[in-house]
């Protein structure tokens, strides 16, 4: 396979690529070198970029990272703070590569359903019909350029196949463990919901220390007719990293998708998250909260396409941004035409905790159709005195009501979890975050 | 739809013919050599050939902008004749002296000049193609000190003002299309209200594109001084032409402290046919700076006419307190594209800004909001609401929302509201119940979704906003 770049830092890395073993899935083999040559076509985004336009990636550009090396094996002990109390089913990645030791098997009752929940690397060859009409055909390269790295290095990942009419009890826990200093990992997941099936999924990044390094993940979610899938993300990188996401979500006939994403972490974070409705009935909603300080940033960007009829979406972002921190949301939803009586909402609420806080937002609405009811809204603000007032006029000091309308903002997205134990869990991280001066 | 809805839809542009009067046509193209032949037709000072030669030099280092929600074919800018003026015999003293064919293009448009301005009490400072012919009532408002006339004729009269002025909003190189109206720009309006003078009229200039494949370049400055305030009204029509005629005007305003402008516009323009073919390019650069202290500048606009219209009237708010306001309906039938809005810069404490925008688009047409409210640092206590609804009137067209929100102040407040809806079959239903037919149902239903933009204009723009509204959508629905 033969490189050619023009890119000389992206050229860096693709390093190791040319070492993946093949796949018994040809498609796969020719979708890399298709995404080795699109990497090879495409430049890193820039400010001049109208989607980049307000996240400036160039100090990732400064760093050189290297391909993930030999993970040394980590002890059960050392992750087990990030395990959920929960959940048995967990997959475990160092550095984008498995971990047998740390992921635990199904419990018996799902095996005898055939729900699959395993390396994308191992369960391939049993699965090729399942994966086949899938891998790699929601999330689209062709203009980014991270989707593209992340498909070169399609290898490892999550797979979660839950088959027609299986309701998976419990949480499937998808753990994401950065350890390395400047390397650049590619996780992906790919995760298919038969028909009338249910299942609830954890995406969870986080990190042993305080380092440099790139995560570049791509998700993608299939739902076929009348499933449902709750899709928790959680985003807990080192404040030092850079984390470059891709969720791209395929919604068939009278499906549910309820996704509820979470960034703390990375110094720059950006988010895609691209839900398309494709037939009739089909319900989403997409809840967010970047709650962010110092000198961090978080992008996301939101594309809901309504394409048939009778489908219904709803979202709320929410921004905490303390210090000198910079935010971006850009939430599209589109409205194809012939997409009548779609009733989609969205809404951005922005919190300014000092002066320096940054926020750019841009809530957009494209319509080609009439019979439609659509709405969106954005503000931009920070607390309300009244309120303060209100609390302090309870007897509770400035700062304690500073702290619990603060709190309260970020609490209405948390509240919205389906999974208990990490719901308190996030809850105590936003106190923290918000209780200090 | 009905019978009658359809033939309302289909009903040709009025407005649509063409006075045959010699026009004083420059050849086609665009050089260095056109510049210097404007501004030597227009016997200018040279400080305002190195104004527009610079401009040029500008322009030609910029590239045409992509980034709209509109499509048009490419434009040729070396097949387009920058200057045409209607070939003038002699000076004219009074009215009785206008070309009386000039007179009964204006008579058929409905604006009896004189009567007008005798009726309406309001000064006309007719602009036919791009040389203004007559203006009225002058001496009156030369009473209280107000310079209100051509820009070219205010270069001769006050060049210090003009050229303290001119660009000092919109630099000549801000894009692309404002770089080449100061480069070629014949005519357009000007206007200077002095400290502490409250202008007596409105004032309005009425627009008309005449001598075919000419493009028209105004340019408008409008200066109100210390604690002066004007109201503006800028009316436009133009015959029927089957290829593409570009318009790209310059509006400036600078308001000083407590000074107060008002800017209404109702545009008309010829809008294309049925099947989209030809209509007014409509790009126009259209900024305010209120620059004192408690100033204001308040934009409305009514966008009917144009097959593209791509405008965003700003407010630049520098002066602390300062007020800045935007109120727009903007209607899109058959082909007709539209992507307008505004832009609200925050710079002074205490900053205010309104956006109120309706987007109704029918047929084949595609609408869009595109606005910008930007709080810098230095703008405590900002405070911005922004409201954009959009109708849409059958399944053929869209409506887009394209609001960019950036904040750098948190002690600002921005809120941002943004609906789309269609009208009912129960909202006809309920006035069939009361004996309301579905027509005239639409036409009020459509005017209180206008409300709140309408109530912004002068009287008798409202008036014939109204009419214009119900003309260019009644039989859209039914």
């Amino acid at each position: 396979m033969s490189i050619v770049t023009s890119d000389s830092y992206l050229k860096s890395l693709l390093h190791g690529q040319s070492q993946l073993s093949m796949s018994p899935l040809e498609r796969l083999n020719q979708l890399r070198a298709n995404a080795v040559d699109r990497v090879s076509a495409l430049r890193i985004p820039t400010k001049n970029d109208e989607e980049w336009r307000f996240t400036d990636i160039s100090p990732l550009t400064k760093i050189s990272f290297q391909p993930v090396r030999m993970a040394s094996p980590l002890q059960s002990s050392s992750v087990e703070h990030f395990y959920l109390a929960e959940t048995v089913t967990r997959l475990v990645f160092i550095d984008g590569v498995y971990a047998p030791n740390l992921s635990t098997q199904l419990s018996e009752t799902s095996k005898d359903s055939n729900v699959v929940v395993s390396n994308l690397l191992a369960a391939t060859s049993e699965n090729l019909a399942a994966i086949e009409p899938h891998l790699g055909r929601h999330t689209d390269f062709q203009d980014n350029v991270f989707a593209a790295l992340n498909t070169a290095f399609l290898h490892e990942g999550a797979l979660i196949i839950v088959p027609r009419n299986v309701s998976v009890e419990m949480p499937v826990h998808l753990l994401f463990i950065a350890t390395q200093k400047e390397v650049a990992s590619h996780p992906r997941c790919l995760l298919i919901a038969e028909p009338s099936s249910t299942v609830t999924v954890l995406e969870d990044y986080v990190t042993l220390q305080e380092e440099t390094y790139i995560t570049n993940t791509v998700t993608e979610i299939v739902l076929a007719d009348n499933a449902t899938v709750n899709h928790v993300r959680i985003q807990r990188d080192s404040k030092q990293s850079f984390h470059m996401a891709n969720c791209s979500v395929s919604l068939a006939r009278a499906s549910r998708y309820h996704s509820v994403s979470i960034t703390l972490g990375a110094r720059i974070s950006r988010y895609n998250l691209n839900v398309q409705l494709k037939d009739e009935g089909a319900e989403c909603a997409a809840d967010g909260l970047a709650l962010i300080s110092n000198h961090q940033l978080a992008d996301t960007h939101t594309c809901i396409d309504h394409t048939k009829p009778h489908c219904t979406s709803r979202q709320l972002h929410k921004c905490i941004i303390d210090d000198a921190a910079h935010a971006v949301f850009n939430g599209k939803i589109m409205v194809r035409p012939g997409a009548q009586l779609t009733n989609s909402t969205q809404s951005n609420r922005n919190l300014l905790l000092t002066s320096k806080a940054r926020i750019d937002t841009k809530p957009q609405l494209e319509i080609f159709a009439n019979d439609v009811k659509c709405a969106h809204g954005a503000t931009v603000g920070q607390l309300d005195n009244e309120e303060i007032f209100y609390l302090r006029s309870r007897g509770l000091s400035e700062v304690t009501a500073r702290n619990l309308l603060t709190y309260a903002f970020g609490a209405e997205i948390i509240d919205r979890i389906p999974i208990a134990s990490l719901k308190f869990r996030l809850e105590q991280t936003v106190l923290e975050q918000t209780q200090k001066n | 739809m009905s019978v009658a809805l359809q033939n309302l839809i289909n009903k040709p542009y009025e407005h649509g013919f063409v006075t045959e009067i010699e026009s004083d046509v420059a050849p086609k193209g665009l050089n260095e050599g056109t510049i210097r032949l404007i501004s030597t037709k227009k016997n200018e000072p040279e400080w305002l050939l190195d104004f527009r030669l610079k401009s040029y030099q500008q322009w030609l280092k910029m590239e045409e902008p992509k980034w709209s929600n509109v499509k048009y074919p490419k434009i040729d800018f070396q097949a387009i004749s920058y200057y045409s003026a209607p070939k003038e015999k002699k000076k004219l003293a009074s009215m009785d002296e206008v070309d009386p064919e000039l007179l009964r293009t204006f008579e058929k448009l409905g604006v009896p000049m004189h009567e007008r301005a005798a009726l309406a009490g309001v000064a006309v400072d007719v602009i036919f193609d791009s040389v203004s012919v007559a203006t009225t009532y002058k001496e009156k408002l030369a009473k209280v000190g107000i310079i209100f006339g051509s820009i070219s004729e205010a270069v001769h009269t006050h060049p210090e003002l003009v050229k303290k002025y001119l660009g000092s909003v919109v630099p000549v190189g801000d894009n692309y299309y404002a770089a080449l109206n100061s480069a070629v720009f014949t005519d357009g309006s000007f206007c200077y209200i002095p400290k502490g003078v409250k202008c007596p009229m409105d004032l309005s200039t009425y627009f008309r594109i005449n001598t075919e494949e000419s493009g028209q370049f105004e340019r408008t400055l409008i200066i109100a001084e210390e604690g002066a305030s004007v109201s503006y009204l800028e009316g436009c029509t133009a015959p029927r032409f089957d290829t593409n005629q570009l318009h790209a005007a310059v509006v400036e305003l600078v308001a000083h402290d407590n000074a107060d402008i008002k800017y209404s516009t109702v545009q008309n323009w010829y809008a294309g046919d049925e099947k989209g073919v030809g209509g007014i390019y409509n790009f126009v650069t259209k900024r305010g700076l209120a620059k004192g202290k408690n100033s204001r500048i308040s934009w409305t606009q009514v966008e009917t006419g144009s097959a593209i219209t791509w405008k965003y009237p700003s407010c630049v708010l520098q002066g602390d307190n300062s007020v800045g306001e935007f109120y727009s309906v903007a209607v899109t039938n058959n082909y007709q594209q539209a992507d307008t809005g505004t832009k609200m810069v925050h710079i002074g404490k205490n900053t205010r800004s309104t956006i109120v925008s309706k987007g109704i688009s029918a047929g084949h047409s595609n609408n869009s909001y595109r606005g910008l409210v930007r709080v810098a640092p230095t703008a405590t206590n900002a405070r911005n609401f922004s409201q954009c609804d959009s109708m849409l009137i059958g399944d053929l067209c869209s409506a887009n929302t394209f609001p960019y929100i950036q904040v750098r102040n948190n002690s600002a407040k921005v809120e941002h509201e943004a609906s789309t809806s269609k009208i009912g079959e129960d909202q006809l239903f309920y006035f069939a119940q009361r004996g309301i037919g579905s027509e005239e149902a639409v036409s009020m239903i459509i005017n209180g979704f206008c409300k709140d933009v309408f109530q912004q204009l002068p009287m008798e723009f409202a008036v014939e906003a109204t009419n214009l509204l119900g003309l260019k959508l009644e039989g859209s629905v039914g």
